[in-house]
């Protein structure tokens, strides 16, 4: 069955006389025949369901008319328009568009805030008679949500979820349509479409993706093609009989819902309905038989049929002191930093455990899954037994979380099962009775089965569950493993959902852990293990679950397996050197051309012990190695981050020199005082070229940056210096390096000066009277060796 | 209007972080240690940015804001000869990366610290990329298609314009500041503006580099070969 949508509203409401400036909405209540005359119009060619005159009849954006206590009135008002043009056989859908605000963190809007205000909208809608929900039109998932949210309780009519993509394929904040209807269809929205922004043309591929992702009905709402602006004036160009043409295909690609957006008129409708009339209903694909977690902007599947996933486990303060510190004190940087090199380390999924003792723990989960939403793409599970800090988590993500975990213990399915339908989560379930954990594989059966009937009453369905086959230790029970095995294999052959569990429990109180995790981990891939939850860390177990991943099917002809072992081997195990103590020097300056700071040291303690002087080590290894940089810097062979880590290298090894030989001084060869002028913060480049200086044996003293003209003056007749180098990063703050070295002139200060800073010249160096000017760190060092010569 | 955007540092781009420090044509160079940079930007970057929509008058080269605000530069004005509005953005990722940046230094960590100082530039890029997608977005809506992001300091557009521009885009609400010598605090921190055209014109200047607006010749991380004198 196909419905029609109306076109336009704004355009109508313009040709019947809105001003600019004027709320549209307002007319429901000042001018309803207007409102009628238009759904009218749109009735007669050929809507199926007309939208009310309510996009923007929310509290936010009626405020910004002076109207945001009008709510009711003006929703009321608009569905009694609607309903003076329907009739009986058009149905009427209560139109809801966004607040115009971004959620935190992305915004300042709060998700209650935002909820409450949606939740007014919809029940004054729903009182006043809609026969439908259309929330519209919306660029951020979590905003989506929250009108979800409200709609689900304000109304148990159906409700359409229309959010806008762009031209690459995602909403402004990131979501794309895979992503979008996975997490709309599990919170319950009935229909989930796209309207807005695109032309037909342009959503097509979007409808093709909802459509794929998801068993709701379709639906569409494009632009009159993209707009241009003639005269001023907006103008969607498209004309009714070219959008016609591409009904068919979106009918195609899975939509049954079917109407305009901005441009589109009554004509634009009459063409649909009349392309609507010769297509057959689309043949839907089914959407994957996978369980299906999403971040905001990412969807993870875990299958049977699809390669292991890793769900990270180490964002858990349990036995971590400083992480729990941390989360006592509000500061989440350490779990940032867990979750960023999870991910790094090839976590598919991480989870999320607040568990300190005496905190707020709802608090602390909100605050961590709003930072880790911002930070990583992969989809969360909240781990906790906490229904507080469940909810709060659940509320605060923008995606489709797994819950960890759901027993079948009662306050457990009383309370967590709910929440689980209501955010569209998915489900962990525990094998864990009121009598406690059930010691063998036929017994967890059972219990899951009481936690999947629960679930199934509350209306969870099959791609909801992620099953766990509980790991008990082996060093206490010797059929631990066993049970678990046997466990997993039940699993597979009752319910057929993806599995899950906590393996290094496995080998408490056993030495060697690591190999006994990895063997218990081959067994269980091999046995039906899915979705480990690990600590992705372990290189034991992760060299496991690449040779798994090869041997289980899914890399094909062991190819990741083979490049993960290529990258794996390091470049000194590939080729063992052996040193010749006669070539000492020669290593060492090798070494620092190469950048190895840790390899030098040895070098230079053997160099040393063999007799080497400090001076032969520095003059031929150590400068000649900077020598050989600088040249190789100065005919592009080689690139600044290279030409520092030769120098933490020099420096590497001088350190090595004083340690050992503390009374032996390096001769200096010139102090050089180095300042960016006053006025600009900018000091990256000056340090560069402070560190270059110190490594080449140069005395250095950095005054800084935004540094008074008086200071440099003192700092160079105190200090004697031979060289000032100045540094200005802006065209306003170069004019301070002509007045530093007129100062320096004035002030009788015999040393030289050197420039240099991004928007510096040679010219500008000259009429300013510096007695050189460099273009970079390695020019500096040559131009200060070569002045103090002079 | 939207008052404040904290935008979401999912990645942070290796191969521009890779340009920003000069290490486009060095093939060599440790994957690691710019991993980690990027790893490190990601962590510690607080992006977030604001921005307004003016009206602008391409004849006379003003921003058509309260207080009318001429434009001085003939590039910004050829860049913007066609816009009949524009965005005013302001885009910071905050001072904790900063300080990391310093830290690295001072402990003789040279070369990471220019790395990350790169991942930062690359960080508040990226931050204003999706700014500049919602700023799109809303151009498009209203039939309007946007040019790429011109920064005072751009061709011959005077740096002294960055205190009226970063009070245009508001961007004292994501905690941007100005020095009396117009830089900007945080230190990675972006104004720009963005022109708005009518219809969905091929405008040439879309297309057109960044770096093709810019007078440093020799930055170690310019794109390609350009000749300012053609702009």
């Amino acid at each position: 069955m196909f419905q029609i949508f109306d076109g336009a509203m704004g355009t109508m409401l313009q040709q019947a006389g809105l001003q600019p400036g004027q709320c549209p909405e307002i007319m429901n209540v000042e001018k309803p025949e207007v409102i009628t005359n238009i759904h009218a119009q749109y009735i007669a060619h050929g809507a199926t369901i007309i939208e009310t005159n309510t996009f923007g009849a929310n509290s936010i954006k009626l405020a910004h008319y002076g109207l945001s206590d009008k709510v009711s009135l003006i929703n009321t008002a608009a569905v009694k328009a609607a309903k003076a043009a329907a009739g009986i056989s058009v149905k009427i859908a209560g139109s809801v568009g966004p607040t115009g605000k971004f959620i935190t963190p992305l915004g300042e809007l709060i998700f209650d805030e935002a909820y409450e205000v949606f939740f007014e909208q919809i029940k004054a809608l729903d009182a006043a008679g809609v026969d439908m929900i259309l929330i519209e039109t919306i660029i951020d998932i979590q905003e989506m949500r929250a009108a979800l949210l409200a709609a689900k309780t304000a109304t148990t009519k159906p409700v359409i979820c229309q959010l806008s993509f762009g031209s690459d394929g995602r909403t402004v904040t990131g979501t794309d349509p895979e992503t979008a209807a996975i997490i709309l269809e599990a919170m319950g929205a009935d229909v989930i479409g796209a309207n807005c922004s695109l032309g037909p043309a342009q959503l097509l591929p979007i409808v093709k993706q909802l459509a794929k992702s998801c068993s709701c009905p379709i639906s569409v709402q494009p632009n009159a093609g993209m707009p241009e602006l003639i005269n001023g004036k907006t103008v969607f160009p498209m004309s009714p009989s070219e959008m016609a043409v591409w009904v068919p295909k979106l009918i195609e690609a899975g939509a049954t819902y079917i109407g305009g957006c901005c441009g589109t008129t009554p004509e634009h409708i009459s063409a649909v309905k009349s392309a609507v009339l010769s297509c057959a209903l689309p043949v839907r694909q089914s959407p994957k038989e996978a369980l299906a977690l999403t971040s905001r902007s990412k969807t993870v599947y875990i299958s049977p049929t699809l390669p292991t996933v890793i769900i990270g486990e180490r964002i858990n303060p349990t036995g971590r002191k400083q992480l729990a510190a941390d989360i006592k004190a509000g500061q989440f940087l350490s779990v940032k930093k867990e979750a960023l090199e999870q991910v790094r380390a090839g976590a598919k999924v991480l989870d999320v455990n607040m568990g300190v003792p005496g905190i707020d723990q709802a608090a602390a989960m909100k605050q961590a899954i709003q930072e880790l939403s911002m930070l990583v793409d992969v989809p969360l599970a909240i781990d906790t037994s906490d229904t507080e800090a469940l909810e709060a988590g659940l509320k605060a993500y923008p995606g489709r979380a797994l819950i960890n975990s759901v027993s079948a213990e009662p306050e457990r399915l009383e309370s967590f099962l709910p929440l689980a339908k209501k955010y569209g989560a998915a489900i962990l379930c525990l094998p864990i009775s009121p009598a406690g954990v059930p010691k063998s594989a036929v017994e967890r059966v059972e219990v899951i089965k009481i936690i999947l009937d629960a679930a199934a009453l509350v209306g969870l369905r099959k791609n909801d569950f992620l099953l766990d086959a509980l790991v008990m230790t082996v060093a206490a029970d010797e059929q631990a493993a066993q049970q678990t095995l046997a466990t997993l294999k039940l699993y597979r052959e009752h319910f057929g959902y993806p599995s899950t569990m906590g393996l290094s429990n496995i080998s408490f109180g056993l030495p060697n852990r690591q190999l006994m995790n990895g063997v218990f981990c081959a067994m269980s891939l091999a046995t039906g293990l899915d979705a480990p939850i690990l600590n992705p860390f372990d290189k034991t177990m992760q060299e496991t679950l690449s040779a798994g991943a090869a041997l289980l099917g899914h890399d094909k002809n062991g190819q990741l397996y083979s490049s993960k072992y290529a990258a794996s081997l390091s470049p000194i195990q590939t080729a063992p050197v052996v040193i010749n103590d006669d070539d000492i020097l020669a290593f060492i300056r090798q070494a620092v051309v190469n950048g190895e700071k840790e390899a030098v040291i040895p070098l230079v303690q053997r160099a040393l012990e063999k007799g080497f002087s400090s001076v032969d080590i520095t003059e031929q290894a150590l400068t000649a190695a900077m020598n050989d940089v600088g040249q190789a810097f100065g005919s592009g062979r080689c690139f600044l981050p290279q030409v520092l880590l030769s120098a933490e290298t020099m420096r590497s090894a001088f350190t090595t020199i004083k340690e050992i030989l503390p009374s032996q001084s390096i001769i200096s060869n010139g102090t050089v005082i180095l300042a960016t002028v006053k006025g600009d913060i900018h000091d990256l480049g000056k340090n560069i070229v402070a560190a270059l200086l110190e490594n080449n044996g140069f005395t250095v003293i950095d005054l800084g940056k935004d540094v008074d003209t008086d200071d440099i003056i003192d700092a160079a007749k105190n200090n004697k210096a031979d060289i000032v180098g100045l540094c200005a990063l802006m065209t306003t703050t170069m004019p301070q390096i002509d007045i530093a070295i007129k100062a320096l002139k004035d002030n009788g200060c015999a040393a030289k000066t050197i420039v240099g800073g991004a928007v510096l010249t040679a010219d500008y160096a000259q009429q300013a009277g510096a007695d050189a000017y460099a273009t970079d760190g390695v020019a500096a060092v040559n131009l200060a060796k070569d002045l103090m010569k002079q | 209007m939207m008052p404040l955007f904290n935008a979401q540092l999912l990645s942070i781009d290796i191969n521009e972080t890779r340009r920003y420090a000069g290490l486009s044509k060095a093939k060599d160079f440790s994957l690691k240690l710019l991993e980690d940079a990027c790893l490190e930007a990601q962590l510690l970057g607080q992006a977030k940015g604001t921005w307004q929509l003016y009206d602008y008058d391409n004849i006379t080269g003003t921003v058509l804001s309260d207080k009318p605000l001429a434009l001085n530069g003939e590039k910004i004005k050829a860049y913007l000869k066609e816009a009949s509005k524009l965005a005013v953005l302001a885009v910071t990722i905050g001072e904790e990366l900063e300080k990391a940046i310093t830290e690295h230094f001072s402990k003789g960590n040279y070369s990471y610290a220019l790395l990350l100082d790169a991942a930062g530039t690359t960080a508040v890029e990226m931050a204003a990329d999706q700014i500049s997608k919602a700023i799109g977005q809303q151009a498009n809506s209203i039939g309007y298609t946007t040019l790429t992001r011109f920064s005072p300091g751009y061709g011959d557009w005077d740096i002294t314009a960055q205190p009226d521009v970063l009070a245009l885009a508001k961007g004292i609400e994501a905690g941007i500041n100005v020095t009396t010598s117009c830089m900007l605090i945080p230190r990675k921190s972006v104004t720009a503006v963005i022109g708005f055209v009518a219809g969905n014109k091929d405008i040439n200047l879309i297309t057109k580099e960044k770096c093709s607006y810019c007078n440093q010749l020799n930055c170690v991380s310019r794109k390609g070969e350009i000749n300012v004198s053609d702009i």
